[in-house]
């Protein structure tokens, strides 16, 4: 199940900061934009936006035409701290959302989503046991256990070292093309956004407006085979000159 | 991929090395031992205070005597006493049992009271801004000047010393819960709220285990303090308790029972805290760095 999300002139101030003038997106059912801009220019005030964490002082965003109001199962975030709790297990901790909403049954929904992230034999670990990598697959299928509409991924690969990043590239595009989620990836690495997005929007440095998109041409099956395409080394180059210079 | 990533894993975790985890269990022997020195010093020197009669041996027992008066205590078969007369032959188990009663009903009734009030002050600012001040000046009153007003109010005797151990050994609870409670980290807070978490649930689901390790510090030191009182309660009508015994022990001059008693606080006192220590190494071992 996916949704369409819809955001049109955000706008939000923190006092006299204008973080947000005016974004604009729209992110149709089943497909990932990346958003990439440098740092500082908002982009995860952006995404809590998006999750209702932070309500904009104007603006419009729907889910499916629906008003987004406050946070939701509905929208799945996973940042960069990551999101578990640590004093519950691996297991315990995908087990979280589905719970909260009343299932007293989610051996199966946790059962498979160890299986997707790799994790079946750290079910009973303590995130604190895990690996960097590992930890945020655990946090992924976290939100995933709520089976979410709308993903939201706040650069959640940036503290990990590059192999592993390049690795949880290839798995959660392989599990965005097995279980189509409407999603948002705000990233400062331009490899990071051409690999995952469907499309690509660039933001500007603060105050933050998306001020060009585009579709990526790179199809469903992406990874390390990806980097030596003549046409992603170009992109790359050419977008990374657009970030260097917005 | 996910194979070499689970097998990658398993050898970080047991990387690490046997001679570290050897060497380390080494350390730790050794520093038990010399967690013994002291007390072995402790006992020459007062041995050698009372070869040398730096005091007259009343009021300086050898530890020998100690030794056989903390036999007496424990291990000989009581004998009848007159009413009112505090025991000591054969009536340990009793004074202990009684301590240890009169210690855990009113220490388990100020963790309830103390995990209430330190919830509220952590979760809710408006009650914080209500209560804060007179609580904090509650807190800063010491023990001692709670005593007249708690013998004038419930008399001498049963009451009043589980009154006076319940005062002292609820601040370390309201304080540790208060302070774990507004230390939960905001992307607990925000997880649960995006999971689905209401918020009327908020508090068992994510501050309540968030907060448990400060908490359970605040316990083991509320637990410390609560034995620490009791003597003070049990100092004037009572005929059953360590303390009893004690005061008992001051008013005929029994220096070597009064000694018991100090040691049965110590490794009660010691044991209860040790134990608490290690519940909170099985309960919070998530937050072990």
């Amino acid at each position: 199940m996916s949704s369409t999300l819809t955001a049109h002139g955000l706008r939000l101030s923190f006092g006299d900061l204008l973080v947000l003038d005016g974004v604009d997106l729209q992110v149709s059912a089943g497909q990932t934009l990346a958003l990439l801009g440098p740092s500082g220019c908002g982009k995860s005030t952006l995404l809590r936006v998006l999750a209702g964490f932070e309500t904009a002082d104007t603006g419009a965003l729907t889910l499916d035409g629906e008003d987004v109001r406050g946070p939701s199962p509905l929208r799945g975030m996973v940042a960069q701290a990551g999101t578990l709790f640590p004093w519950l297990s691996v297991s315990d901790n995908i087990a979280f959302g589905p719970r909260q909403g009343g299932a007293s049954d989610v051996r199966g929904t946790v059962a498979d989503l160890l299986a997707v992230t790799g994790l079946t034999e750290f079910a009973d670990a303590l995130p604190r046991q895990l690996s960097g990598g590992m930890r945020q697959r655990a946090a992924i299928a976290q939100v995933l256990a709520n089976r979410p509409p709308v993903l939201l991924l706040d650069e959640p690969f940036g503290a990990l070292d590059a192999q592993t990043r390049l690795r949880m590239h290839e798995w959660l595009r392989s599990l965005l093309t097995e279980r189509p989620t409407t999603t948002v990836l705000v990233t400062h690495d331009v490899e990071e956004a051409l690999l995952l997005g469907d499309r690509l929007g660039m933001i500007s440095a603060r105050p933050a407006r998306i001020v060009s998109e585009r579709a990526l041409p790179f199809g469903a099956a992406r990874g390390r085979h990806t980097l030596g395409d003549p046409e992603f080394a170009r992109l790359r180059a050419e977008v990374l000159e657009a970030v260097l210079t917005a | 991929m996910t194979q070499g990533l689970i097998e990658a894993a398993r050898a970080e975790a047991q990387a690490g090395g046997g001679f570290l985890a050897v060497g380390r269990l080494h350390r730790r022997r050794g520093r038990r031992l010399l967690g013994l020195l002291l007390p072995i010093g402790v006992l020459v020197v007062w041995q050698v205070a009372v070869l040398l009669e730096v005091r007259d041996r009343n009021r300086l027992p050898a530890p020998v005597d100690v030794l056989v008066a903390l036999q007496e205590f424990f291990l000989t078969p009581s004998r009848p006493t007159l009413s009112g007369v505090v025991p000591f032959v054969g009536a340990g188990w009793h004074h202990l049992g009684a301590s240890l009663e009169r210690t855990g009903v009113a220490w388990s009734i100020a963790v309830v009271v103390g995990l209430a009030l330190g919830l509220g002050l952590g979760l809710s600012r408006w009650f914080a801004d209500l209560a804060d001040p007179l609580l904090n000046a509650l807190r800063a009153v010491p023990l001692f000047a709670w005593l007249p007003l708690v013998i004038v109010q419930f008399g001498l005797g049963e009451s009043s010393a589980r009154v006076l151990v319940f005062i002292g050994a609820l601040w370390p609870v309201v304080i540790s819960t208060a302070d774990g409670v507004a230390r939960v980290p905001r992307q607990h807070i925000e997880t649960a709220r995006m999971l689905g978490t209401p918020r009327s649930r908020m508090w068992d689901r994510i501050y309540l285990p968030s907060a448990l390790p400060e908490i359970l510090t605040g316990l083991r030191l509320s637990l410390t303090l609560a034995w620490t009182c009791v003597v003070v309660g049990e100092l004037s009508g009572i005929t059953w308790g360590v303390g009893a015994m004690m005061n008992a022990a001051r008013e005929r001059s029994g220096t070597d029972q009064i000694v018991v008693g100090i040691l049965v606080f110590a490794v009660v006192g010691l044991t209860a805290d040790r134990l608490l220590r290690l519940a909170s190494r099985r309960w919070v071992s998530w937050a072990a760095t």
